[in-house]
């Protein structure tokens, strides 16, 4: 959901309701609003809830927008939302928080790196479908209110405060949820290659 | 490598909490400085922090699946609806 020099000028024909603007609001955000569905979601139908609440809801919402430049921050926040309704049933708090204690490396872990280096990935299709299928999968296991932090920081590449200000959360609760969140990808990648290599005889 | 601890150790869990905005170049600079210290020392922690790096570069690197063209049609079916029942 990249910032354009336009948003003033559709937000004006947003709030006229001039004729067209709800086409254009979809022509520029369906994408990216579908796109960081799919990221969080994981699944087609899932993610087309998710954009088309977003996209109903927030065309009404943002008529009340004060500033055109809070546009896509505003989105964000909407399809936000949306996603943790969809997959949480409106509980945006995890049980509990886990613990760094629960991700450190066990004293029984080979502690060589198992994950394969993403620059290093031969040209293979099946290689690098394999490859996302498995990312994707940890990033789905995650608990909902990490995977959020997750897609926003590392895929969408929004920065800390923008995610703060989207989520309602401290600057620091951003920090650890992604660091934890990072750390459960890492150790399911890990024990899913480190599986690998064993039923592969080659630990 | 020196190896003036055994990785594990306390310091290598203080570490531990910070590798995220280490890799995200959020850390001050004397923060930093600590950790690339401790790094230098510890082969446990290199690999871990090379593992995390891992982790995230898979993560970012994942594609952003295409809208089908019909769902943007759905979603103009569905405002057009709205209109005409408001």
């Amino acid at each position: 959901m990249d910032e354009h020099s336009d948003s003033a000028a559709l937000l004006s024909r947003i709030r006229a309701d001039l004729p067209g603007a709800f086409d254009e609001f979809v022509a520029r955000f369906a994408g990216p609003i579908y796109a960081f569905g799919m990221k969080f979601c994981g699944e087609r139908e899932d993610a087309r809830d998710v954009l088309q609440d977003t996209l109903l809801q927030a065309y009404r919402s943002l008529r009340d927008l004060e500033h055109a430049e809070a546009m896509t921050s505003w989105l964000y926040r909407v399809a936000a939302n949306a996603c943790l309704m969809k997959r949480r049933k409106g509980k945006f708090e995890p049980e509990r928080e886990i613990s760094l204690e629960e991700l450190l490396p066990g004293p029984g872990d080979d502690a060589r790196v198992q994950i394969p280096d993403p620059a290093s990935l031969p040209y293979d299709d099946a290689v690098r479908a394999e490859t996302k299928a498995r990312v994707q999968k940890a990033i789905g296991d995650l608990p909902a209110a990490y995977r959020i932090v997750l897609v926003m920081r590392d895929m969408e590449q929004l920065k800390t405060q923008e995610v703060a200000a989207a989520l309602g959360l401290e600057i620091s609760a951003v920090k650890m949820r992604l660091h934890r969140a990072r750390l459960m990808i890492r150790k399911t990648l890990e024990e899913s290659y480190a599986a690998d290599r064993r039923a592969n005889g080659r630990a | 490598m020196s190896g003036r601890h055994a990785h594990g150790a306390p310091e290598c869990v203080a570490l531990f909490a910070k590798l995220s905005e280490y890799l995200d170049g959020e850390l001050e600079r004397g923060a930093c400085a600590d950790v690339e210290d401790h790094m230098a020392d510890c082969e446990g922690c290199r690999e871990f922090l090379e593992s995390l790096r891992r982790a995230v570069a898979h993560v970012a690197s994942m594609e952003a699946p295409e809208l089908p063209e019909n769902f943007k049609r759905d979603i103009l079916s569905a405002y057009a609806r709205t209109r005409e029942s408001s």
